[in-house]
C-alpha cells in the first residue's frame, strides 16, 4: 500500500525535524537519566550484589550498607552453632581517609575481607596478585577512583591515617555508591588502616548448607542472636537501594527528571503530529471521500507516529551514546542492560502513539464537506 | 428498462436545530441510472453540494429514503457506509484534492489500495487509467508540477480507480480554463454514454450544457426544473434556425 504516513511525513522536512528533535529530547533525557539512575541502584548495593553469602548480619537498626556499625566478633561464632550454616565469616567496612599527593585527604572505605578463603575480596581483578594482601598493609583500589585517588600505580606507596601501605592491585567494577573509594586489603591491615575496633566485626556473612532454606536460616539466626538484625542477600541489596532511591530522594529526582523528558517529549510529538493532521485535513477528508473508513484514517496517523517514534529512537539513543561517553570520561557511569533499552524504545511508541490521540479524535470529528470547498 | 441505481425519495436534509435549523435540500425525489449524463445546476446557496454530499453517501439524510444499487443508505450505519463509497462511488473535485506528497501514479494507486487493490496489481491498473486520460508521461511529477487539467485528469484517474459505477463530480471545471474545462466534461461524458456510468455534475458552466443528457435546476433547496437532452437539442436547433 501506498504509504501516505511516510509521505506525507518527509514531504513536510521541516515539520518532521522538529518533530523528530522533540523525540530524540526525550529519548536523551530518559536514556541518560534511568542510566544513571540504574547504575546508581547496583552502586548502592554493588558488594552485597557481588559478594556469595546468603545471609547478612549487621548491627541492628543499619540504615545502608555504607552506614556499616561494628559489634562483637562474639556474634560470628555463635552464627556458625546454628544448624544449616555452611560457612560464616566476619567482613569490616570502615571510613577511613587517604592522604593525597598534595596534602589534602580524601575519605575512603575500608574493606576487609579474610585473604584465604576469599570471601567479600574483589571479584575482578586488573592488575596485581590478590594473595599479596596478606602481607603488611598492601591493598588493592578500584581503576574507576585511581583519578580521584592521584593516580597511583601498582607498588606506590601511601598513606593512611599515618600509617604506610602500598598498592598491591587493581580491581574493576567496584566503585562505591557514596563516591568514597574502596580500599581492599586483610581483616588485620583493615584494623590497622581505618577507626574499626579489635574484636568487633562491621558485617558477618553468612552461606547457607546444602538441604536448607535461606529463610530458615535466615529466622533461626535471628531467633538466636541478639543485638543484631538478619537480612537475606536480596533483603539487604534492595534495603541499601531503597535508602537512597526513596529516604533520601535522590534516585527519585532522577527519575523525575526521566519522567519529565518524557511529558516534554510528548507534548512536542503531540504538537506536531496535531499541527501536520490539522494542515492535512482536506487530505484525511478527500481519504474518506473516496472511501477510507476511520480505521483507515487511524492506521495513517498511528504509522506516522510509529515511523516517528523508530527514527527517533535511532537517532535520540545515538546522540544519547556520544552524551554518555563524555559523562564517561567525567566519571559518571550509566547501566542501561538490553531490557532497559528495549523498555525505553517502548516507551517512545507510548509517547508518539499517545501524542496522536488529538488528531485521532480530530479527524473522527471530521466535516465530509470540507473537501468540497475550495 | 433496468432498475435505478440511484433513488431519492422525498430527501431533506436539515443542518442545526429549533430555531437555528437550516433546510439544505428540501424533499428532492429523483431516479437516476446508468449511462446518463446529468448536470445540476443552480446559484450559490441553492443545495447543490449538499445533495452531491448526500448521493455520495458522505451525509446521511434527516428525512426521506436514498437507494444506492437497492441499499437503503438512509436506514446504514455510519460503518457501512465507507463501504458502499469504495464499492459505487467516484468523486472528482472543484479543487481537485490530490495528495501533495505523492506522485500521479501514487495518487491513483492510493485510491486503489483503499478498495483492497494492492501490489503489482494496482500499478498496473494507476498506469492504464493515467494512460487513458492521457497522462501516460506525468506518472511520476508531484502535483505541485502539473497543469491545472493534468490536475483534474489525475484526479479523475483516481475517481475511476475500481471502476466505480458512479461518478459525482463537484465544479470539475471551476479551476479551469474553458477550453481544458470542455475537455474534462467531454471526457466525464464519454465515461456516461460511453462505458454506461452514471455521472452527475454540479456546474455553474453554461458552456457545457450541451453535452449534458439531463439538467436539474436547483434553487433554495428543491429542485425546481428538468430538461432532457431532446428539450436542449430542439432549443439549440431552434436557437440556430432563427
Amino acid at each position: 500500500m501506498v504509504s501516505l504516513a511516510r509521505k506525507n511525513l518527509f514531504h513536510d522536512r521541516v515539520r518532521f525535524a522538529v518533530a523528530l528533535l522533540g523525540i530524540q529530547l526525550a529519548v536523551v533525557l530518559m536514556t541518560l537519566q534511568i542510566g544513571f539512575f540504574l547504575k546508581f541502584m547496583t552502586n548502592a548495593s554493588v558488594l552485597i550484589d557481588h559478594i556469595e553469602a546468603d545471609i547478612w548480619i549487621t548491627a541492628k537498626n543499619l540504615k545502608n550498607f555504607d552506614f556499616g556499625l561494628p559489634f562483637s566478633e562474639q556474634k560470628l561464632y555463635e552464627a556458625r552453632r546454628i544448624p544449616g550454616v555452611l560457612w560464616a565469616e566476619k567482613f569490616l567496612m570502615g571510613f577511613s581517609y587517604w592522604k593525597m599527593p598534595d596534602g589534602g585527604q580524601e575519605t575512603i572505605q575500608v574493606i576487609g575481607f579474610n585473604p584465604e578463603t576469599r570471601i567479600g575480596a574483589p571479584w575482578d581483578i586488573v592488575e596485581g596478585d590478590l594473595d599479596e594482601v596478606k602481607y603488611f598493609t598492601q591493598i588493592f583500589i578500584d581503576e574507576a577512583d585511581r583519578e580521584r585517588l592521584g593516580f597511583p600505580r601498582v607498588g606506590d606507596e601511601v598513606e593512611i591515617i599515618g600509617q604506610r601501605a602500598r598498592i598491591a592491585g587493581i580491581t574493576r567494577g567496584a566503585k562505591s555508591f557514596v563516591g568514597s573509594p574502596f580500599v581492599f586489603t586483610s581483616f588485620k591491615n583493615a584494623l590497622k588502616l581505618s577507626f574499626i575496633p579489635p574484636g568487633q566485626t562491621v558485617y558477618i556473612l553468612v552461606k547457607v548448607a546444602p538441604g536448607y532454606t535461606v529463610q530458615e536460616v535466615k529466622e533461626h539466626l535471628a531467633r538466636t542472636l541478639t543485638g543484631v538484625d538478619v537480612y537475606t542477600k536480596r533483603e539487604f541489596s534492595w534495603k541499601s537501594r531503597r535508602y537512597w532511591l526513596l529516604v533520601t530522594g535522590a534516585g527519585i529526582a532522577l527519575l523525575s527528571t526521566a519522567l519529565l523528558g518524557l511529558l516534554v517529549g510528548t507534548v512536542i510529538v503531540g504538537q506536531t503530529i496535531y499541527a501536520s493532521t490539522m494542515e492535512h485535513l482536506k487530505e484525511f477528508g478527500t481519504l474518506k471521500a473516496i472511501g477510507a473508513s476511520n480505521a483507515d484514517l487511524y492506521r495513517i496517523l498511528i504509522a506516522q507516529a510509529l515511523i516517528m517514534a523508530v527514527i527517533g529512537y535511532a537517532t535520540g539513543m545515538l546522540l544519547a551514546r556520544a552524551f554518555l561517553n563524555v559523562a564517561r570520561r567525567a566519571g559518571l557511569e550509566a547501566y542501561l542492560p538490553l531490557e532497559v533499552l528495549a523498555g525505553i524504545f517502548g516507551l517512545t511508541l507510548l509517547m508518539c502513539i499517545g501524542a496522536s490521540i488529538l488528531s485521532i479524535y480530530k479527524v473522527t470529528k471530521l466535516d465530509p464537506a470540507l473537501v468540497f470547498r475550495s | 428498462m433496468s432498475a435505478p441505481w440511484l433513488v431519492l425519495d422525498r430527501v431533506s436534509k436539515v443542518y442545526g436545530d429549533g430555531a437555528s435549523a437550516v433546510v439544505a435540500v428540501r424533499e428532492v425525489s429523483m431516479e437516476l441510472q446508468g449511462g446518463r449524463f446529468v448536470l445540476l445546476m443552480g446559484p450559490s446557496g441553492s443545495g447543490k453540494t449538499t445533495l452531491l454530499m448526500l448521493m455520495g453517501c458522505l451525509l446521511k439524510p434527516t428525512r426521506g429514503r436514498l437507494f444506492l444499487f437497492e441499499h437503503e443508505v438512509s436506514a446504514l450505519d455510519e460503518r457501512t457506509l465507507p463501504f458502499l463509497r469504495r464499492r459505487y462511488i467516484g468523486f472528482v473535485f472543484q479543487t481537485f484534492n490530490l495528495f501533495p506528497a505523492l506522485t500521479a501514479m501514487e495518487n491513483v494507486e492510493l485510491a486503489l489500495n483503499l478498495k483492497g487493490i494492492n501490489g503489482r496489481e494496482a500499478q498496473r491498473r494507476a498506469l492504464a487509467l493515467l494512460a487513458r486520460v492521457g497522462l501516460r508521461d506525468r506518472l511520476h511529477f508531484l502535483p505541485r508540477d502539473l497543469s491545472g487539467g493534468e490536475k483534474q485528469r489525475v484526479a479523475l484517474a483516481r475517481a475511476l480507480a475500481g471502476d466505480p459505477p458512479i461518478l459525482l463530480a463537484d465544479e470539475p471545471t471551476g479551476m479551469l480554463d474553458s477550453r481544458t474545462g470542455r475537455q474534462i466534461v467531454e471526457l466525464l461524458a464519454d465515461l456516461a454514454r460511453v462505458e454506461g456510468r452514471l455521472v452527475f455534475m454540479v456546474t455553474h458552466d453554461q458552456r457545457v450544457r450541451d453535452l449534458a443528457d439531463d439538467i436539474l435546476f436547483m434553487e433554495d433547496g428543491s429542485l425546481v426544473a428538468r430538461e432532457s437532452a431532446g428539450d436542449l437539442r430542439e432549443l439549440v436547433s431552434r436557437r440556430e434556425g432563427r
